[in-house]
């Protein structure tokens, strides 16, 4: 057990170094694409501090934590870019071939195909982002360190629940060797995970919660935080996890064993 | 200027063709719409207005937000950096044929995809919420807004045009282009009205062409600025356009000249 | 001799959806979705034995690659069963991973921007090669393939010929006991066709490899396999010793012959077979022993601008032996 994770841990750094100097010799499209990343963050977080120059409360929530709202979702939505980056390109990894050769290495298919791509320029603009919510837990009133474990739990609970929305899509390109549009419209949604879910109608709201659950991935760790999650909320986004998990998992050995690959 | 009616109906029936790239561009689009409107009705709560903006017209705006997003804020830009990289723009460059008359044409016929489908999600949102909307009576305020839009289009259209063009020169022009885009989608207020920015930030932003895309015709059609003032915003629109359509054809004829010099 | 890989029944059925043209069609299709079945590999059965070097030839999409991918565990066989150096293929253990190689022509598994050496780094780790045998047989493989300095330049800078070198010692630093290879010599140029397949052989001979090898070019076949498996329509033709297979079915080579002007074929008869004849140029059948007098005939009697001898063309050969049976 203790190898198999030591070996998943030197092939995860081998591809993200490997990828790390692919993506060094598009020196001003990195800068560009760093640039752009850093301006949405920024400009985004600067807007949120504006909007409170003029109210107090929005929702019901103050400053910190409408900042606590936003950049909770940050993290969650940039480790699970960061790890999970190779589905975006799934159906070009199935179509060239190269899911070919991950179906006959010793390394499991599903691992290379999701975590291959690893965005370096990611993993720096996570840093601004752990930064500002550094400093939004120290303008936070003290919180027993129940509350922070909460928070870290559900945090990871939600990159874990995006770890099955991706192993599905993963399932669904292997399957049909088309789509990732899927992919790209969980995207789009996801945009509406950078305010807190109380913001939307109720209809919208349990659209969030229990249809595409982005509530359950960045809401609800903040809530945990904040003293606003009953324990039947968290317990339901943990169930969910872990049914989407098995489920997900499912679909894609199913796809594998269906798989007809692309060439002659 | 047939050719360029034939150009714009093939672009049209190829755009309603590709329809699940149609739908996810929409998807996204509508997601961004709800969570804005979600936010700034959030925002007022029960007050009657926020920075100037009533229910009424806050809403308008978010709306207007959706379709002036469609209809200026499509663009040749990436269609050229692809078509410059892999050299398809020769076969353009030695016809009988603007390269800039072509790509408005095709750009037309998605503009007018996008922009049915946005008048179509606006109509949806209007339906499913309370609050009203504000409507101009004055059709002097109309066709202000209507020239306004227009130029804003063609500024976005040359603007970007000319950061494309860079791929004359670098195969790594996407970097720059991701950047200029997001960094515009906030300056232009596509996020939020920019009277929410600090009062230096807003002067300096006034300065730059980029409020004139949907800050300026929004405020027109909500009949924020009075009939005099918004002629004379839109003449120094009309100069920026001027200015960037100048460049973008200046660095377009310098790029085909150091293309053609590659001998690609 | 141990058997390496038997098979026993093998075959492989496609699903693919079958849609009207049209926007109606397309419409319809989300509705009642119809399919089509091709069966790709009909019940092939057949027996290798250790370090054997076996060639599997057939037509296009005849379902060489099909098996060949069955056997590296890439697909699952609709039914039929399938052992290979002591496991279940499409089982896919670790185990069994660790002792094959599939390297497919014309694709690589190498990272594009960056050198080679950062892949073999990868499959190093992939593979759990522990440093020492990763030098050493890393070393020998440079030699072999005469990689030399070709692995600190990024992929994409190499030429074609380079690239499938390296990608075969991507593909071998694990040594595997098992290599199946499919098109290895697809696109290279002559000099370098003849580079692979010595190091194919030397590979063979070296570590008693078992290796199956997909080729249209007969010569590729000819220089490296003793026996071939023939493969048709996804069944099973011929299985046996290759000079067999071209005594019987290709007993000759191809004449081809560009004059400067135009030569009756009556006069060609006594050379050999007159396939064709167009203008100031000809092309002749003629048996393997007398290619040489009749090539030499040629050029001594008539006024010739360009003289080619070409085998015969897989495709011919398997055409004929499918027409045979």
């Amino acid at each position: 057990m203790r190898a198999g994770l030591r070996k998943y841990f030197r092939i995860w750094t081998r591809t993200a170094s490997m990828a790390m100097q692919a993506q060094l010799t598009y020196r001003l499209g990195s800068f560009g694409f760093l640039l752009g990343k850093m301006i949405r963050l920024l400009f985004f977080f600067a807007f949120v501090v504006a909007i409170f120059n003029h109210v107090d409360t929005v929702a019901g929530y103050n400053l910190v934590e409408t900042a606590l709202f936003f950049l909770t979702f940050n993290v969650v939505d940039m480790i699970a870019q960061i790890f999970f980056r190779g589905v975006y390109g799934a159906r070009r990894t199935v179509a060239e071939g190269d899911f070919d050769f991950y179906l006959i290495q010793p390394c499991s298919p599903l691992f290379r195909m999701v975590c291959s791509t690893v965005d370096f320029l990611d993993i720096i603009t996570l840093i601004p982002v752990l930064v500002m919510v550094g400093m939004v837990f120290a303008r936070l009133p003290p919180l027993g360190w129940g509350r922070y474990a909460a928070y870290a739990a559900l945090t990871a609970n939600g990159v874990a629940l995006i770890f099955a929305i991706h192993v599905f899509v993963a399932g669904l390109t292997v399957r049909t060797q088309e789509l990732e549009n899927a992919i790209w419209i969980y995207r789009d949604v996801m945009f509406m995970g950078k305010f807190p879910v109380d913001v939307y109608a109720r209809p919208v709201r349990w659209v969030l919660t229990f249809g595409i659950p982005i509530a359950v991935m960045t809401t609800f760790p903040a809530k945990a935080l904040l003293g606003l999650l009953t324990p039947a909320w968290a317990a339901y986004a943990v169930v969910l996890t872990a049914a989407a998990l098995v489920l997900s998992a499912r679909y894609w050995r199913g796809s594998i064993a269906r798989y007809t690959s692309s060439s002659s | 200027m047939k050719k360029y009616l034939v150009a714009y109906s093939i672009s049209l029936q190829e755009t309603l063709q590709r329809r699940s790239t149609l739908i996810m561009d929409r998807v996204g689009g509508f997601a961004v719409l709800l969570s804005l409107y979600s936010f700034w009705n959030a925002l007022l709560g029960t007050k009657p207005s926020f920075l100037g903006y009533t229910r009424p017209e806050m809403l308008t705006y978010v709306l207007l937000i959706n379709i002036l997003r469609s209809f200026v804020f499509t663009g040749r830009g990436w269609q050229l950096v692809g078509e410059i990289s892999s050299g398809r723009i020769s076969s353009y460059l030695v016809r009988p044929l603007s390269y800039h008359g072509y790509a408005l044409s095709l750009d037309l016929a998605q503009k007018t995809v996008h922009v049915a489908s946005a008048f179509f999600e606006v109509a949806l949102l209007s339906a499913l919420v309370r609050g009203g909307l504000f409507l101009p009576r004055d059709p002097a305020t109309w066709a202000l807004f209507l020239a306004a839009a227009v130029l804003a289009s063609l500024l976005f259209f040359f603007m970007e045009f000319m950061v494309s063009s860079l791929a004359f020169w670098t195969s790594e022009s996407g970097g720059p282009l991701f950047c200029f885009e997001l960094f515009l989608a906030f300056a232009a207020g596509a996020f939020f009205p920019l009277d929410v920015l600090p009062e230096g930030l807003r002067r300096a932003l006034s300065a730059t062409p980029f409020p004139y895309m949907v800050y300026f015709p929004a405020r027109v059609f909500l009949e924020k600025v009075s009939l005099a003032e918004g002629a004379r915003l839109l003449a120094i629109e009309a100069a920026w356009l001027a200015v960037f359509l100048a460049a973008a054809l200046a660095v377009w004829r310098r790029g085909v000249r150091s293309y053609a010099a590659e001998g690609g | 001799m141990t058997v390496a890989l038997q098979t026993k029944g093998l075959t492989k059925d496609y699903r693919s959806p079958v849609k009207e043209p049209g926007l109606w069609g397309g419409v319809k299709a989300l509705f009642d979705r119809k399919y089509k079945d091709t069966r790709a590999v009909d019940g092939i059965s057949f027996t290798i034995q250790e370090g054997e070097l076996v060639g599997f030839l057939g037509a296009n999409g005849a379902g060489k690659t099909t098996t060949l991918k069955m056997l590296s565990g890439l697909l699952t066989p609709t039914s039929g069963e399938a052992v290979a150096l002591g496991h279940v293929p499409w089982k896919r253990e670790a185990e069994f991973q660790k002792k094959i190689s599939l390297v497919m022509g014309q694709r690589t598994q190498l990272w594009w921007e960056i050198p080679a050496y950062e892949t073999f780094r990868l499959n190093q780790a992939i593979y759990g090669i522990p440093e020492p045998d990763f030098r050493r047989n890393l070393d020998e493989l440079v030699d072999l393939l005469e990689l030399g300095d070709h692995l600190t330049v990024p992929v994409k800078k190499l030429s074609l010929g380079q690239r499938m070198r390296a990608e075969m010692a991507a593909a071998l630093l694990h040594q595997p006991r098992l290599l199946l290879l499919d098109e290895p010599t697809i696109g290279l140029d002559v000099v370098m066709q003849k580079k692979v397949r010595e190091f194919v052989k030397a590979y063979n001979k070296r570590y008693n490899a078992t290796i199956m090898l997909t080729s249209h070019n007969m010569t590729d076949v000819v220089e490296l396999c003793r026996r071939v498996i023939v493969i048709e329509r996804g069944v099973l033709l011929y299985d046996g010793p290759l000079d067999r297979l071209v005594e019987r079915y290709a007993g000759h080579k191809i004449l081809r012959a560009r004059f400067k002007t135009p030569v009756a074929a009556e006069d060609l008869k006594a050379l050999g077979t007159v396939v064709r004849v167009e203008d100031n140029s000809v092309v002749l059948e003629v048996p393997r022993d007398r290619i040489a007098a009749s090539a030499a005939a040629l050029l001594g009697s008539y006024p010739v601008l360009d003289l080619d001898v070409e085998e015969v063309d897989i495709d011919d050969i398997v055409r004929r032996l499918f027409s045979h049976s």
